[in-house]
């Protein structure tokens, strides 16, 4: 018998198993799949907190701004690698060399110091796939009109045999290769000989912290979150280097899902990946056991309580027919709005709206009425109801501020 | 002294026929076109290239000029075709004694059927419903309307033919009830331009009535609007027909890697009314799963719809106007000097994509007879293109094998360029369009093409974007390509946002199953993370 059963392993998820963990229970995460970590971009976005929590059952307004705000406070406390403070955002490159707000950033994203700067070298790792170098010059032209844009073409030799034989390689695969020992000792090398020469070409520029003030490396395809050697060899550049946001797959988004299951099972936690839930028991208005197939056979887990954490229609959570939309574990009543779409591809579209009801606590709520359904089961996460992350920029805030709720109120 | 001896309007493939046609024949033309070639009818409809079986009971004569049609074109246009052929099943629910009245108009009409046995067919088509109780085979194909209506351009001007697109022909000039030139817009920088000619062919389809009244004549055509869904599998290897009175969503056609199923009929008021709606979507769905059940399951990538241009004289058929699908579908050709006395105008009407070069010829020699030329019509006999084997095995060499014949198929000679392209720089040889196989020096050479406006009409010369991810992916990746030719299209984020506007189209009316999960992710990727919806940043 378990205290809790997580089902579902993304970030709502993981955070919520990772808070009961600490408080002293004992947890299981059954998922699926892999959450959507790696299709996001690793930053965490809060969006207009102040608006959001006056919209009508927006998840904001329901758990209240001290639930949103401790939720950003935990995920700090527990990824120190993450810079941020409440209602300040900062910025962060999109992979077109954009600069957007963002919450909760990796240190290594922070793009803040780019204001300042009057030169800034692009790295150009050679054939990375959906980077345009031109594209983001130019428009860090634009945006950055003070500052001289380089563009400076990086090549590594152990991707010469995938070049030779027609693989593409994406800034997941760059961003892994820094990681590992031979490619943190060429990152070392490359650093040292652009700084060098960054320095010779720059003119007046006395010391090596004269020229941090006005030089700045963007360098894409790298991602040093969580990493000690990375982060060891970047302290030694004299110049800020700024890292940036990737098209999916994202090694920020990654590398931040492996911090997760890694914190969850240091804390006693136990993960079950690639296990669907089969079948849930209840007995009145608590749920008691699931049943998963695992390994080719049934196995049952009871628990004492249980978080629905499956993510909406991308994550599976919701599964929508052409005649019906349905909650895909325990077949919870959804809100689905009687108009779908709207011709404007990027801007409200009423379906993504779709979910599960729940009160404060987040226990899903019975059709058309305002008591709990069941008393030991929390949903959290993208399959809760009246919200957007794509139009109001609060997936971070609404994952993290349900998560830590669940997992502190189990 | 004239500009053209004949300027055709419209760019859908009657108008292309008949610029080839002419061209072939040493008659010097201009094609006009509002949009992009085939943007029209000519690319929204489900691809089958009929045997005419459809036709047998209720129009003998549409179904006789289509088996004629159907075996020239395998022949001609064999790189746009996919010679599947087709079967006509009857279900439990459908009259046998129609099933007779087909069986002879079929004789009839000379289009060769046989029966095939329901065990055959099972194991040959086996996601077909259990309820089938005869199947005919007949020459059906599929044809790929984009295909055939470029290798027909590209045919005209290697014979001297010209065309124009995104332009729109806003009135005309006359001298004593003869129309003698053309004055068109360009919409792409909005300047005017005149142009002399002897002969003006209105071969705008939906838009014909429109193009008729510049020349004050009036013309009828009956818009019908026809939705039909692709479906991300290739359901059938065959085309499959319901074997009854013609109806709504009875045709299923594989076309490369999907299926797409057809079509609704419905009248509209304009042909610009062609956006799919949900309840066509579901409807077809229903009619379908008649012949597939639990048709529901399967993913449906989008929905899209065209407007049939249908002709009516007014003394025609009473009532027609209430259901699209009893009016004739074969052609005629509007002499507008015997009809209405207006000279130097000539109108095709009607007809179906099937029969486009017989329309195409019989409108080229009523040209040639009025111009005097006795140049005879070989479009029944020449090829569109040839492909040197060289080029296929260069192809075969230079990139994967599936991606070498589509891109030989799409770009006829000239992928050769392509090839040559590769063959400097191998990097090119890569997929931009992962899911329809489009490699980056295509979309490079299309894109620079002079006649590429939009990513849009790079999606209708490649199909990059009308797969699977439904452009979430190659369109960020065709950025680059964009930004090297920026003169030519506007700010890079409003071309990116009016393109995955234009694919939403024909998503939300299937927005279900996986689909909608794909549409989240696409959401997803320009909303947040290159946060297209959001300029906070400039």
């Amino acid at each position: 018998m378990w205290d809790g059963i997580v089902i579902g392993g993304g970030l709502s998820g993981l955070i919520a198993g990772i808070r009961a963990s600490e408080k002293g229970k004992r947890m299981l995460v059954i998922s699926e799949g892999v959450g959507s970590l790696t299709y996001s971009s690793g930053v965490m976005d809060f969006g207009d907190v102040e608006r959001l929590k006056e919209e009508k059952n927006h998840p904001y307004a329901l758990m209240g701004e001290t639930v949103v705000r401790a939720g950003m406070e935990y995920f700090q406390r527990l990824f120190p690698d993450y810079q941020g403070a409440w209602q300040n955002s900062q910025q962060v490159l999109t992979p077109l060399g954009s600069p957007r707000e963002a919450d909760l950033v990796p240190t290594g994203l922070n793009a803040g110091v780019l204001q300042k700067a009057k030169e800034i070298v692009l790295i150009a790792p050679e054939g990375m796939k959906d980077f345009f170098p031109e594209v983001i010059k130019a428009k860090l032209e634009r945006v950055y009109s003070k500052a001289k844009i380089e563009i400076y073409p990086v090549a590594v030799e152990a991707f010469d045999i995938w070049r030779n034989s027609g693989k593409l390689i994406t800034g997941m695969d760059y961003a892994k290769y820094w990681r590992s020992d031979q490619g943190a000792v060429n990152l070392k090398n490359i650093l040292g000989k652009l700084t060098e020469e960054m320095a010779c070409s720059s003119s007046g520029a006395t010391s090596g912290e004269k020229q941090g003030e006005k030089s700045a490396i963007i360098f894409p395809g790298l991602a040093a979150c969580f990493s000690n050697v990375l982060k060891g060899v970047l302290e030694e550049v004299p110049l800020p280097i700024v890292e940036m946001t990737a098209f999916p797959p994202s090694a920020s988004g990654q590398f931040l899902y492996e911090a997760l299951k890694q914190k969850f099972k240091a804390l006693g936690g136990e993960l079950l990946v690639g296990t669907g839930v089969k079948k849930v028991e209840f007995q009145g208005k608590r749920c008691h056991t699931v049943i998963v197939k695992s390994k080719g056979k049934d196995v049952t887990f009871s628990a004492q309580s249980f978080i629905l954490a499956t993510g909406g229609i991308f994550g599976g959570g919701i599964q929508v027919g052409p005649k019906d939309a349905n909650e895909s574990v325990m077949g919870l009543p959804l809100y689905v709005p009687a108009q779908w779409t709207n011709s404007e591809f990027l801007g409200e579209q009423p379906y993504a709206k779709m979910g599960v009801e729940v009160d404060p606590e987040l226990r899903p709520l019975a059709a058309g009425n305002q008591e709990p359904l069941f008393d030991n089961v929390r949903i959290v996460g993208r399959l809760l109801a009246h919200w957007d992350p794509w139009l109001d920029h609060c997936g971070g805030g609404v994952s993290l501020a349900s998560g830590w709720l669940a997992g502190e109120i189990l | 002294m004239i500009d053209y001896e004949v300027v055709i309007v419209g760019g859908g493939a009657t108008g292309v026929g008949i610029l080839r046609d002419l061209s072939m024949r040493g008659i010097t033309a201009l094609l006009l076109e509002q949009g992009d070639l085939a943007h029209g009818t000519s690319s929204r409809f489900h691809g089958l290239l009929h045997s005419g079986a459809r036709y047998a009971v209720k129009d003998p004569i549409s179904a006789s000029e289509c088996i004629e049609e159907n075996l020239i074109l395998k022949k001609i246009a064999a790189p746009c075709i996919s010679n599947t052929g087709g079967w006509f099943v009857q279900t439990v629910e459908d009259d046998s004694s129609f099933v007779e009245q087909w069986i002879k108009g079929c004789a009839q009409a000379q289009i060769p059927i046989h029966e095939v046995p329901l065990s055959e067919a099972y194991e040959k088509e086996p996601l077909l419903s259990k309820e089938i109780v005869r199947v005919f085979e007949v020459p059906d194909a599929a044809v790929d309307g984009f295909k055939l209506v470029w290798a027909n351009a590209k045919s005209a001007k290697r014979y001297g033919g010209h065309y124009k697109t995104y332009h729109q022909v806003e009135s005309f000039q006359f001298e004593d009830r003869r129309v003698t030139g053309v004055i068109a817009r360009n919409l792409l920088n909005g300047e005017m331009l005149t142009i002399s000619c002897k002969i003006v062919v209105n071969a705008a389809g939906a838009w014909a009535s429109k193009i008729a009244a510049f020349a004050g004549v009036s013309l009828e055509v009956i818009c019908d609007k026809g939705t039909l869904l692709a479906f991300n599998q290739r359901l059938f290897q065959r085309v499959i027909n319901r074997l009854h009175t013609p109806g709504d969503g009875d045709i299923f056609v594989p076309h490369e890697t999907i299926t797409i199923l057809g079509t609704t009929s419905e009248i509209v008021d304009s042909p610009r009314e062609n956006s799919p709606l949900k309840e066509e979507a579901r409807k077809l769905l229903a009619i379908g799963e008649e012949v597939l059940p639990e048709l529901e399951k399967y993913r449906v990538i989008r929905a899209f719809a065209g407007v049939r241009p249908l002709h009516r004289e007014d003394s025609d058929v009473p009532g027609a106007a209430e259901e699209g699908r009893e009016v004739s579908r074969t052609f005629a050709l509007l002499d507008h000097e015997l009809r209405d006395g207006v000279r130097g105008i000539v109108s095709i009407v009607g007809g179906k994509f099937t029969t486009y070069r017989l329309m195409a010829e019989k409108v080229t020699d009523w040209v040639s007879d009025k111009l005097g030329n006795a140049t005879p019509c070989r479009t029944a006999e020449e090829c569109l293109s040839e492909v040197p084997n060289t080029v296929h095995e260069k192809a075969r060499r230079l990139l994967p094998c599936a991606a070498a014949e589509k891109m030989i198929d799409r770009l006829g000679e000239d992928a050769d360029s392509v090839l040559a392209e590769i063959e400097r720089n191998p990097g090119k040889g890569k997929m931009l369009c992962e899911c329809e196989m489009v490699s980056v020096a295509e979309v490079e050479k299309i894109a620079s093409d002079q006649d590429t406006h939009h990513l849009a009409d790079i999606r209708r010369k490649t199909r990059l974007g009308m797969g699977t991810c439904q452009g979430a992916f190659c369109t960020y990746r065709a950025l680059p390509l964009l930004w090297k030719d920026k003169g030519k299209y506007d700010p890079i984020e409003k071309e990116l946002t009016l393109f995955i506007n234009q694919r939403w189209k024909g998503i939300h009316p299937v927005l279900w199953g996986q689909q909608l999960r794909e549409t989240e992710l696409t959401r997803a990727i320009y909303a947040s993370i290159l946060q297209l919806n959001d300029n906070r940043g400039e």
